[in-house]
């Protein structure tokens, strides 16, 4: 049973490593973090972080040579990493919903898009026909689509961008799932567009209290988004605090690096951009000791030798020896 | 037409045709296509960035090869006043995807030199050699990378390869695609600064475009805002996100979801973008404008002068210094 203060989603020292001419490369390294019940999570990273390593890793859609090696993966107290490929599928589209980044290849082609939806229903649900029919219907309306029984009918490439990803979210929700897994959900799509998909996520989400996962490489959308942020660098968690801690005073050395590289105007109207010096290292190139220890400002001998583990304080985490001090002004 | 004007567009448009049939060539009917840009003015001065900024299908990108010559107009005339000595200035382009604008089977000496030799802007191998050194060790790079292929590099490493092919033209104008949209924050961050940097000691004048307002607002000095292929508004970048005058500029400036936790509102533009083949007719943008009344949907508004020497297309002289002046508008998609 869950109760009140359990998470929903508990992730602890999730590895994942690429096989690679015979030899082991790690992709994620021991990643930890939990996702509490009616909570979104935002996930954030540049490419090759490990963001959506992450998110297909909880789901079991690693592909070939990514491999789970080790950690847990605990739902509601069930432990998704070990259930057969059988109970797996169950829980894919039924107990975790996906959205994925990519609207126009996530969606199949030859098959309406009511006729996708029906089947998600009908596998998850166990509902009589007529009944999965009006449930399909209803979404469809639920997520803005005009007009739900012509649409119906329709095929995906009969759709638009911003109504194909709203069918995506559809999919990713009709069966009720715990928890909602979104991967760049608004990366494809323009910024007026990608605006009403967030808005829709956000009502969708006060409506079900359904637990998120946000994956994006966008701190705006993390902002408007999320209640708490996990910040992952090279595979391995960088930080992980409650939104508001994270943007006014961010501990990683990185995650400040990160906001002030994104050009955005300060209070006063004026542009200033930070570059992180460097890039961040490719897989199997990550240097001994912090991963962001070449590019960091902070970076001391004992950076250089020992990974910092994961530190604990009342609301944030974050594996730094050298963390910034939090500024109260 | 002033001394310091570098390019002009004159009511310049593109239309793209769909392949017509036999009967339809043989009875040389005219259909429609789809208008890409259309009617676009603009000066570009001596030294300055014009910023070119909107929606996917806005026509940015094929302004750009408008520009560049890639294409022709259909109508209308791009001209370049010829400079003091009288020649063409020399043009270049930097695209978005860093990973196909490279060819994988030249070596980085190779990609680079080719510019130099195309326009004979160094005689002899090790002048050459020098200038392609000279030009990565400018962009960030070594000059031992000469030797490399484009695969051995990160996705900043080829863009700035790509800047520094385009210098090797020796460019006077310069063309960059959204150079940034397929980059990382951090690096994104460390292009834009080489490009600022480049812009300022080279004293290029250049045409930048991409999607994104706040890279945009950084790099520009004077900014146009395209709406499905026409110019709806163009001022200073301080006067454009101070002040804007056409509501399409305060929707999109407001819709970026910006890094405020504190007001967690998000500001969706109502509706979605009208197929450009089939632009609404009266303004392009009354389907989506908050202010629309019944003549934005009749008549095709004026160009409208600012008295800071911007351009606006709006029937109306709106305040719209402030983000929360909207009138609700229900956000029911169509």
């Amino acid at each position: 049973m869950i109760n009140a203060t359990a998470p929903l989603l508990d992730v602890r020292d999730l590895t994942v490593t690429i096989n690679r001419d015979g030899g082991l490369v790690t992709a994620l390294d021991k990643v930890s973090f939990f996702v509490n019940p009616g909570e979104v999570l935002g996930i954030v990273g540049e490419s090759g972080a490990g963001k959506s390593i992450t998110g297909a890793a909880i789901i079991d859609l690693l592909v070939p040579p990514l491999k789970r090696t080790g950690g847990t993966i605990t739902l509601a107290g069930e432990r998704l990493d070990q259930l057969s490929p059988k109970a797996m599928r169950g829980v894919r589209g039924g107990r975790i919903g996906f959205v994925f980044q990519d609207p126009m290849t996530s969606l199949n082609p030859v098959i309406t898009i009511g006729q996708q939806l029906c089947d998600t229903i009908q596998t998850h649900l166990k509902l009589s026909g007529s009944q999965t029919k009006k449930r399909a219907l209803g979404w469809l309306d639920r997520v803005g689509l005009p007009n739900p029984d012509v649409q119906f009918k329709r095929f995906p490439h009969q759709l638009s961008g911003g109504m194909r990803q709203r069918v995506v979210i559809a999919l990713a929700l009709c069966a009720d799932p715990v928890l909602v897994i979104a991967d760049e959900p608004t990366t494809a799509l323009d910024v007026s567009v990608q605006a009403h998909i967030l808005e829709l996520l956000r009502d969708l989400h006060r409506e079900s209290n359904v637990s998120m996962m946000l994956i994006t490489h966008d701190l705006g959308v993390i902002a408007k988004m999320a209640d708490r942020v996990a910040v992952l660098y090279a595979g391995r968690v960088a930080e992980i605090s409650p939104v508001g801690e994270l943007f006014n005073a961010p501990k990683h050395p990185y995650t400040r690096g990160l906001i002030r590289a994104t050009p955005m105007p300060s209070a006063t109207g004026e542009m200033r951009l930070d570059q992180i010096p460097g890039a961040m290292p490719g897989l199997g190139a990550v240097p001994p000791g912090c991963a962001f220890n070449p590019r960091c400002f902070r970076a001391e001998g004992d950076c250089r030798a020992t990974i910092p583990p994961l530190h604990h304080e009342e609301s944030s985490a974050f594996s730094c020896f050298h963390p910034l001090e939090r500024v109260t002004a | 037409m002033s001394a310091s004007d570098f390019l002009i567009l004159n009511h310049v448009s593109k239309v793209y045709r769909r392949n017509q049939s036999l009967i339809e060539r043989l009875k040389k009917s005219e259909s429609g296509g789809t208008k890409a840009v259309s009617d676009v003015s603009l000066t570009v001065r001596h030294g300055e960035t014009m910023g070119l900024v909107g929606e996917s299908g806005c026509g940015k990108s094929t302004l750009a090869r408008l520009v560049s010559g890639l294409m022709a107009p259909t109508s209308g005339e791009i001209s370049f006043p010829p400079n003091a000595s009288g020649n063409k200035p020399r043009l270049q382009m930097i695209f978005q995807d860093p990973y196909s604008s490279l060819n994988g089977r030249w070596t980085i000496e190779d990609i680079i030199a080719e510019p130099i030799r195309v326009h004979k802007l160094r005689q002899g191998r090790a002048a050459i050699r020098a200038r392609v050194d000279e030009l990565l060790v400018q962009v960030g790079l070594s000059a031992a990378d000469a030797e490399k292929y484009p695969q051995e590099f990160s996705g900043g490493q080829r863009q700035r390869i790509c800047i520094a092919r385009a210098l090797a033209g020796e460019p006077e104008f310069l063309i960059l695609d959204e150079p940034t949209s397929a980059l990382d924050v951090s690096v994104q961050a460390q292009i834009l600064n080489l490009l600022r940097d480049l812009q300022k000691n080279l004293h290029l004048t250049s045409l930048f475009i991409t999607h994104n307002l706040s890279v945009v607002r950084i790099m520009a000095d004077r900014i146009g805002v395209m709406y499905l292929g026409e110019l709806v508004e163009e001022a200073t970048s301080e006067e454009l996100f101070r002040k804007p005058r056409h509501p399409y500029t305060r929707l999109l400036i407001d819709a970026a979801p910006d890094m405020d936790t504190s007001d967690r509102s998000l500001h969706p533009i109502a509706g979605e973008l009208p197929n450009p083949a089939f632009p609404p007719a009266g303004c392009r943008f009354h389907t989506r404008c908050p202010f629309a009344q019944d003549i934005c949907r009749n008549t095709v508004p004026p160009q409208k002068a600012t008295e800071a020497g911007g351009m606006f297309r709006c029937h109306f002289d709106l305040d719209l210094s402030n983000a929360t002046v909207f009138p609700a508008v229900k956000a029911r998609t169509a």
